[in-house]
């Protein structure tokens, strides 16, 4: 699509942007440098991070921050942390996604399904949380179970367990949380590329006896193929920057901490190590962001 | 001829088999997803004593809205419920009038620079904002902002503008270019032909944002917590978060008021849920 040449001055269109810009010039751009210059910067944030160098032990000098984001266990224990709930989680929210799009198509209360599975993206993190207690709450003294799965182990004679503070299984429980908050907001989108395929293809192989799983595979999923990366891509994004299932609900405690509650706990005792993760954690999205960008941009020259 | 109805009584009836299983498979998926809220649901009507001593599964012994009233006036939550309108309706116009304007030169304008603005702007939408709390809770300081609803605002706004931008442009381009161009024959000038025209046939996108961005900024809960010390000015996602610390053993107030602070988004889920897709479809960048 051309634009064809209006009449403007050479400055008119930046009188149109220029609020926006202003704006998040303030609040975005020059925050963001504050950032990365804080990242070399000891823990108050006025010193090279050099000087936390202890003699005899290793030092990265100006970089020290980032061999503290690097190398130390707690961090390696966030990335960790982060890397399952990527490895999960994506596949979670994009396959129960697939799944319930592709089960609720034209079928009796398909609206009616759809708005539940997706009702939990108007729920805050915080309500998710008080909610999902419920879930999850062990009684240890004795007492009556309150919580609906620990209820159901004991009705059926097993020994109580607490989901969230047992390293083996928390991240797990909250990654469920997880799904349970997002899968509908990837049902959605998908939902809208199938309801987009033309049916008369789906009928025409239909005719022609290939069978429903052979639709699916072989006709349907490369059609909305693009739909499933825009989702899986924005489900990296959202889980590369998880924080909020985690904070609300351990507070990043019995290692369930991921990068951005590390970098959270550090900004006030030492801002250099904070915003150092803060640095890593925009390095992790990039890759995701060039994608994007280039995927954007064939767009821009197909229309 | 016999056999065609008795085939096309067969046809009929896989068919129905078929969609039956997938009705039973839906039920039970969605009976699982309500299972957390349902719990809860129950429980804010219950006694705290009442559920101690007999267990989740137990027959309720009476049920009350006591734990609401008290939610909602001794918990504050009410007052709470007003500081998150306070903050994000402001929030709400001004990151849709500014990004529509931003989008209208992007969408309209051919001048040097309108890609490298347009790919800052997606830039600007999947950035992990996170990473700017500590800048920003000190700009805010610096500004004289810090503990004011105004901070909140701005912030929502600066943070949203690449997102409602990225959507409103590719919205604004469209639409056809002839509308304009006539516009501009008749002597229109270019603000106007951006306020009485472009703007009136934007209208659906924008109600796709705001239904989005309305939640979103309503449900924020970080900045709320960095920028804000005064209880008085909380938004209900922070005050939540007080209350869990105050009403620690009474379950039922806090899920009561947990409950409560999820009416407004819920409401606009259930009421505006088709312009919410629509704003999550656009915003896919499809």
């Amino acid at each position: 699509m051309t634009l064809s040449i209006m009449k403007q001055g050479r400055w008119t269109p930046f009188l149109y942007l220029l609020p926006a810009l202003v704006i998040m010039f303030i609040f975005i751009i020059y925050p963001m440098a504050n950032t990365f210059v804080l990242s070399f910067m000891d823990k108050t944030g006025t010193q090279s991070a050099a000087v936390d160098c202890m003699p005899g032990e290793p030092c990265w000098g100006v970089l020290e921050n980032y061999r503290y984001a690097l190398t130390s266990s707690d961090m390696l224990t966030a990335l960790r942390n982060n890397a399952s709930w990527l490895l999960l989680m994506v596949p979670g929210t994009v396959l129960a996604g697939l799944f319930f799009a592709v089960l609720a198509d034209r079928v009796r209360y398909e609206a009616l399904a759809k708005s539940i599975i997706f009702m939990p993206m108007a729920i805050s993190f915080i309500g998710a949380g008080i909610i999902w207690r419920f879930v999850f709450a062990l009684e240890s003294g004795g007492g009556q179970q309150i919580g609906i799965l620990n209820a159901i182990i004991v009705g059926l004679g097993g020994q109580p367990v607490a989901w969230l503070s047992t390293p083996a299984i928390n991240n797990y429980a909250l990654m469920v949380v997880g799904v349970w908050l997002w899968s509908g907001f990837c049902m959605t989108i998908l939902s809208a590329a199938i309801k987009a395929v033309p049916t008369e293809i789906l009928e025409a192989a239909r005719v022609d006896g290939a069978n429903e799983w052979d639709v699916f595979i072989q006709i349907m999923l490369p059609m909305i193929m693009p739909t499933i990366v825009v989702v899986t891509t924005t489900m990296v994004i959202n889980v590369l920057k998880i924080f909020d299932i985690v904070y609300v609900m351990t507070g990043g405690n019995f290692g369930t901490e991921v990068i951005a509650n590390r970098m959270f706990n550090l900004i006030v005792t030492d801002t250099g190590r904070s915003m150092a993760i803060a640095i890593i954690l925009v390095l992790l999205t990039v890759p995701i962001m060039i994608f994007n960008m280039v995927r954007f941009r064939q767009q821009e020259a197909m229309r | 001829m016999s056999v065609t109805p008795a085939n096309h009584k067969f046809a009929t009836r896989t068919i129905d088999v078929a969609e039956f299983f997938k009705i039973v498979l839906l039920s039970l998926f969605t009976l699982l997803w309500l299972v957390p809220v349902f719990a809860a649901f129950i429980t804010s009507f219950r006694t705290m004593d009442d559920i101690t001593l007999r267990g989740f599964w137990s027959w309720p012994e009476a049920l009350s809205v006591t734990n609401f009233i008290k939610a909602w006036g001794a918990a504050r939550v009410g007052k709470y419920l007003l500081n998150s309108f306070i903050i994000t309706l402001p929030s709400l116009a001004g990151m849709i009038f500014l990004s529509s304007l931003a989008a209208y030169a992007l969408a309209r304008f051919r001048f040097k620079g309108n890609m490298l603005v347009y790919f800052t702007f997606v830039a600007g939408t999947m950035l992990p904002f996170q990473i700017l709390m500590l800048p920003v809770f000190r700009l805010t300081n610096t500004l004289g902002l810090y503990d004011t609803y105004g901070a909140l605002i701005l912030i929502h706004t600066a943070f949203q503008l690449g997102f409602c931008t990225f959507v409103l442009r590719n919205f604004m381009r469209t639409i056809p270019q002839d509308i304009m161009d006539a516009a501009r024959v008749d002597g229109c000038g270019e603000f106007r032909i951006y306020w009485q025209i472009v703007l009136p046939l934007t209208v659906p996108s924008l109600a796709a944002l705001a239904t989005l961005e309305f939640t979103w900024v309503f449900n924020d809960y970080l900045w709320a917590i960095i920028l804000l010390r005064s209880d008085a000015l909380r938004p209900v996602t922070a005050g939540l978060a007080t209350l869990r610390g105050q009403y620690n053993t009474d379950w039922p107030v806090i899920t009561a008021g947990a409950l409560l602070a999820t009416i407004p988004t819920l409401f606009v889920f259930v009421f505006l849920q088709r312009y919410f897709i629509q704003g999550l479809t656009l915003g896919s960048g499809k």
